[in-house]
């Protein structure tokens, strides 16, 4: 329970703001960072400490794309292909990042290394294609440098890449790539 | 909204209208010009959201330096209009303003939006229940573009039977996210259990409170939901809007006497009959305005259920058989006669003024004066006729400088849309005061909570007036006319005044309307509230003022009627000392409580005229001879009296049940065997005749009644404008009677004490009945979508009697009181004050008193043996 | 003269071809555009295609038509979509064959047919009920109720044609 282990943090946010309903997305977080995702549990949790409708705790997690509201891989990608990101290649890139990995588009890799998703607007532009990886920005990204950090982000984890072996055994997969 | 007037343009002409009035009505109401709206809705916050309200705007231009008008050539005021068009609905009016509907770029703009609202709406018009009085579909074939340059490929696909609680059902493709079912949820209810999940093309309407949708007003989502997207479980396509006929009638539960039309087709399942398809608001700004509770809404089965009394039965050699409607009248009319003035009548909460002038002629003629009402715990409804509500008062005018208070009642389970209305007047900024022995959910809104001891409350309602009394925030010249005021001051000269800021707020209130309620209340309790409450209204000038006076929460439909009629709770009860002869039971449930189901086996006979043959209406009772089964509201006309004195018509909407008839002519037929004249032939006459017998209700003709008063803003009159499925008020507003105090004549306080009230013995509580909006009468029970909604039997203790008596929350357990056995489950929480059980009535079977008396609770160890 | 002129006349026709159908035994054909009996069509897998609107009923100016819709489940299938039509009666006595059900019917499923041997002997028996007008599913396809896979036929409209 997020009320008994965070009991100071809790009081902290909610200090921050006058209306205790404002302290939603902090706490938000909070479960977040607490169980990974945002739990079912956890929106009863967060409406309770606010006295709010659990709807309402929905409502807001379901509208910001930072908060998952089921598990997600160890790395979560989030690519945005809006407008002035696919003119600079976004979506290109996102079709090359899908098939480099195996995913569906919003899928998790088989290893639950990876969750590869679309979002709205990262604020951007400029710096397109722009990915973010656990609130972390990558810009001006291209294949290569997106294999490189894969592989970084693989052994970061300890989970080297799979071995050229199961590579060459899926031709179609890596042709595509 | 300030009363100035000024002058708007619209299209080139100018119109007077009041400043500050949203643009949309304005429009609509002054000038007869439509601005189309999705998203707007007069009784919501205007949010912008939907965009079809787009019009050019445009102000007088003014000389910055000088301030003077500029003029054109021609000598009319220069406009300077806006670079973009805004939206129609979160403008108001204002002086000097210059609109313009007919514009292309509006009809562009109107187009567009239509367009885009299409692109991801799928046309299942057909099979779309609202097809037929859907605004979307009247705006797209008044200002749509006709055709579409999106793909039709490309519609978002999303979920189309999505069950949101029980009773509602969101199509999610067909939502065009205009958020008035959120809204209203939020706004009106306070229950905010809908909000949208993700966003844009993705956005749902989802609820996941426990129980989903939890709420008593979820049926009004369907209603003001501008497409199809939100549909009843009741309704679902049960059919076409077309195809009904809507009969104007008026809601059997509760004392509110919701405006509704009975929407009724013929039915094949039902043997090619007509019944009632459903239940819509109909639109009355002094009752309900345009919202029904879920019970109004979907407990209307009880109307046709197979449950039904089909034909008269009369008891030959011990059993009760099926007999004609002559040998039953003829056996009743031999009771009657030979009982002579020792007849009994305990008339129930839905039967009719003419139900009840019937059964009084019938009483008069054999010279009885046994009048009763059921229920038996309710005390004497003098105060109401002195100091009751103004008539033509309007809750909803309640706001900023005026209070409510709210005693001795659950507004929300007892009478749900004056909860909406005691909510919203908090809202606009009255200042609300809720006392109760227990925590309501109307606690939230108030300004003042007043948590009293059980059996206080007279002592709380003292305590207020003596503070009015010694601070003097009474009204002089309301003084003028009391008779007693010097004896109310020396009586409570020395009672404590713990509430004197709720006192001085509600005291010095421009308007206060006082709800009195039963809760925890025997009958002189409730009798001394009740004249509490006048005492404090009389001496602070609130009597017989508009929109000021006393609101009681009567516990059935026609309770005010039958005390008008000169029936009386008082009367019930003292035939348990004084048993009749032949007791007729009209409709009165009265076996469900232990005390009356021992009268009904101590009198000769038992007479009962009911919908439903079961315990509650003396079925098991060896002494009931006849049984008469008679029509429900939906079956014949008639009227109600609410608890605010109003008296409203009803119309017949479908055939009756069985054999059943009308209850005055079931009561005519007797009264003419036992030679009274024949009975009239139509309930209008009957009204006729009591209109001609009794004072208050001498206007009360069925022509009077049907009469429509203007209703502002006009949202029933004009469906398709504000888009919401709510009827007009055609069939009649109805009539209040005005009270005394709205007289000139002198008023009268009396100081009251608390009563004795109940001394629970050593190892006793007090077992005190609650009511409960959902219950297990048969005219609810019989909507059977509604089971999944009604609690099981449950009583709650307080946490600390619990850990005394060793019960824990979810215990199966056994209350004891005056005689009877109740098994219920327990919930312990801090609802319940402490040393007092709340026993929720009519959740079981099992008979319980009415009123509250000690009695024990005891845990059971084995379990119960299901039956 | 006028007589001759009229034997004449009937004398010409003895060596015509007569245009008396002898009719039970021998069958005039139908124009193409003849309207008869209505029909409630299936699509090809079994469904029916009437989805319950009432639209035909709304249409009708002799009020013949009486439709009564219900909720169709993946367990319990009629019709694509979510309605079907529970009860489907058509009142031939009433009926005057304009075909405006024909033209009011969003999915096609009505249709006025060439069979117009409509006796009885009985006013009741006048009211065709769905189980008379329902053509019956073509060879080697389940009649309604069906049990479809879940999802698979979610939508009534557009899908008009022959959903698979």
């Amino acid at each position: 329970m997020l009320k008994e282990k965070y009991a100071d943090r809790i009081a902290a946010i909610f200090a921050k703001y006058p209306d205790k309903r404002s302290a939603m997305m902090p706490l938000l977080y909070l479960a977040q960072e607490e169980y990974g995702y945002v739990t079912p549990e956890a929106l009863g949790e967060i409406a309770a400490l606010i006295g709010v409708d659990p709807t309402q705790v929905r409502s807001i997690s379901g509208f910001y794309t930072m908060f998952r509201e089921e598990p997600k891989g160890k790395y979560w990608l989030q690519v945005c292909t809006d407008l002035p990101c696919a003119l600079r290649g976004a979506e290109q890139f996102y079709q090359e990042l899908l098939a480099e990995l195996d995913v569906e588009d919003g899928g998790t890799t088989a290893d639950g290394m990876f969750t590869v998703e679309r979002v709205m607007c990262l604020a951007a532009c400029d710096r397109a294609p722009v990915l973010q990886n656990n609130f972390h920005y990558h810009e001006n990204l291209d294949m290569d440098k997106m294999r490189a950090l894969i592989r970084q982000w693989r052994e970061e984890a300890g989970q080297p890449a799979p071995d050229a072996a199961a590579d060459s055994a899926d031709p179609d997969d890596s042709a595509a790539g | 909204m300030t009363e100035n007037t000024v002058t708007l343009h619209i299209d080139g002409t100018p119109y007077q209208m009041p400043e500050g009035m949203n643009l949309v009505d304005a429009a609509r109401i002054y000038a007869g010009i439509e601005i189309p709206i999705f998203c707007y809705h007069p009784k919501m916050e205007p949010v912008g959201m939907c965009r079809m309200c787009l019009v050019d705007i445009g102000f007088e231009a003014r000389d910055r330096a000088t301030g003077e008008p500029v003029l054109n050539p021609d000598g009319t005021p220069q406009v300077r209009w806006g670079r973009k068009l805004e939206t129609g609905c979160t403008t108001r009016v204002t002086a000097g303003m210059h609109i313009r509907t007919k514009t292309q770029a509006v009809t562009k703009a109107r187009k567009d939006i239509l367009e885009f609202l299409l692109s991801s709406h799928p046309l299942d018009c057909p099979i779309c229940d609202k097809g037929g009085e859907c605004p979307l579909q009247d705006l797209t074939m008044r200002h749509g573009p006709g055709t579409s340059r999106m793909a039709f490929d490309e519609k978002k696909r999303l979920g189309k039977h999505l069950p949101l609680g029980d009773l509602i059902v969101l199509d999610c493709e067909r939502c065009i996210q205009c958020a008035r079912c959120i809204r209203f949820q939020a706004e009106v209810v306070g229950d905010d259990v809908l909000a949208f999940h993700e966003r844009a093309r993705s956005l749902q309407i989802i609820s996941i409170s426990d129980p989903p949708f939890d709420t008593y007003f979820g049926g009004n989502t369907a209603d003001v939901c501008p497409v199809g997207a939100l549909t009843t479980v009741d309704f679902r396509f049960g059919a076409r809007p077309w195809e009904m006929e809507n009969i104007p009638s008026i809601s059997p539960h509760g004392p509110v006497g919701e405006n509704i039309a009975l929407g009724v087709r013929l039915d094949r399942d039902s043997g090619g009959v007509k019944r009632v398809k459903r239940v819509l608001p109909r639109q009355n700004e002094e009752v309900n305005e345009i919202w029904i509770s879920d019970k109004t809404r979907f407990g209307h089965h009880f109307t046709l259920s197979p449950d039904r009394l089909q034909t008269p039965l009369l008891r030959k050699r011990g059993e009760l058989v099926e007999a004609s409607w002559s040998d039953a009248i003829k056996a009743a009319a031999k009771a009657v006669k030979e009982a002579g003035n020792r007849v009994g009548i305990i008339a129930g909460p839905m039967m009719t003024n003419e139900d009840l002038y019937m059964l009084r002629g019938l009483a008069g003629h054999v010279g009885s004066r046994k009048l009763g009402v059921w229920p038996p715990n309710l005390g004497d409804p003098d105060p109401v006729a002195e100091v009751g509500i103004a008539a033509g008062s309007r809750l909803t005018a309640l706001g900023k400088g005026d209070a409510v208070l709210v005693i001795a009642s659950d507004l929300e389970e007892e009478a749900p849309i004056w909860f909406l209305q005691a909510k919203q007047a908090a809202d606009r900024g009255a200042h609300l005061v809720v006392a109760n022995m227990r925590t309501t959910k109307l606690d939230r809104y108030a300004g003042h909570v007043i948590a009293y001891d059980f059996n206080e409350g007279v002592d709380v309602l003292n305590g207020l007036t003596a503070a009015a009394i010694s601070h003097r925030w009474t009204n002089r010249s309301a003084l003028e006319r009391v008779n007693g005021y010097d004896e109310l001051t020396a009586a409570l000269k020395g009672t404590r005044q713990p509430y004197k800021e709720a006192a001085e707020a509600m005291a010095k209130a421009r308007n206060l309307v006082v709800f009195v309620g039963d809760d925890g209340l025997d009958p002189e309790g409730h009798t001394a509230l009740l004249r509490a409450a006048a005492n404090f209204l009389i001496i602070t000038g609130h009597a017989g003022q508009l929109n000021n006076g006393l609101v009681p929460v009567w516990p059935g439909a026609n309770t005010q009627g039958a005390f008008d009629l000169g029936f009386s709770s008082e009367n019930t009860r003292a035939m348990l000392k004084n048993p009749p002869e032949v007791l007729i039971l009209a409709g009165a449930p009265a076996a469900a409580d232990p005390a009356y189901a021992a009268l009904l086996d101590r009198v000769e006979t038992v007479i009962s005229l009911t919908m439903f043959h079961n315990a509650a209406a003396g079925a098991d009772a060896p002494t009931t001879a006849v049984v008469l089964p008679i029509q429900s509201f939906a079956e014949r006309d008639g009227t109600f009296t609410s608890a605010m004195r109003r008296v409203q018509r009803f119309y017949t909407a479908h055939g009756p049940a069985g054999q059943s008839l009308p209850a005055w002519e079931a009561v005519g037929l007797i009264g003419e065997r036992l030679g009274m004249p024949r009975p009239p032939r139509s309930s209008a006459l009957v009204m006729q005749a009591l209109t001609e017998e009794v004072r208050l209700y001498s206007e009360m003709t069925y022509p009077a009644l049907a009469r429509v008063a203007e209703q502002f803003p006009p949202i029933g009159a004009s469906p398709d404008f504000y888009g919401g499925a709510t009827r007009s008020a055609a069939g009649g507003t109805g009539i209040a009677w005005p009270s005394r105090a709205e007289g000139r004549g002198k008023l009268t306080v009396k100081a009251v004490r608390a009563p004795e009230g109940v001394k629970p013995g050593p190892g006793e509580l007090v077992i005190s009945p609650v009511r409960r909006l959902y219950d297990r009468t048969p005219e609810f029970y019989t909507a059977t979508l509604m089971h999944g909604r009604i609690p099981e039997p449950f009583a709650a203790v307080n946490t600390a009697d619990a850990s005394r008596l060793g019960i824990a929350n979810g215990d199966s357990v056994v209350v004891h009181v005056a005689g009877a056995a109740v098994h219920v489950t327990a919930v312990v929480d801090s609802y319940a004050p402490e040393g007092v059980v709340l026993l929720p009535l009519y959740l079981s079977s099992e008979p319980m008193p009415l009123v509250p008396l000690a009695g024990t609770v005891e845990k059971i160890t084995e379990p119960v043996p299901a039956d | 003269m006028n007589l001759i002129r009229g034997f004449v006349t009937t004398f010409k026709y003895l060596f015509r071809e007569p245009v008396t159908y002898q009719y039970p035994e021998q069958e005039r054909p139908f124009r193409e555009r003849y309207k008869g009996r209505h029909a409630l069509k299936r699509y090809d897998n079994g469904l029916e295609k009437c989805i319950g609107c009432a639209l035909c009923a709304a249409a009708c100016p002799a009020d013949a038509i009486w439709v009564e819709a219900a909720e169709n489940t993946d367990e319990v299938r009629y019709s694509p979509g979510e309605r079907y039509a529970k009860t489907y009666e058509i009142n031939m006595l009433r009926c005057i064959f304009c075909g405006y059900c024909e033209d009011a019917c969003p999915t096609e499923a009505i249709v006025l047919e060439h069979e117009h041997r409509l006796s009885f002997t009985d006013r009741r028996d006048a009211i065709y009920t769905k189980a008379d007008l329902l053509d019956p599913p073509s060879d080697g396809v389940p009649d309604t109720p069906q049990r479809v896979p879940p999802g698979s036929f979610d939508r009534s409209i557009p899908d008009m044609q022959n959903p698979l």
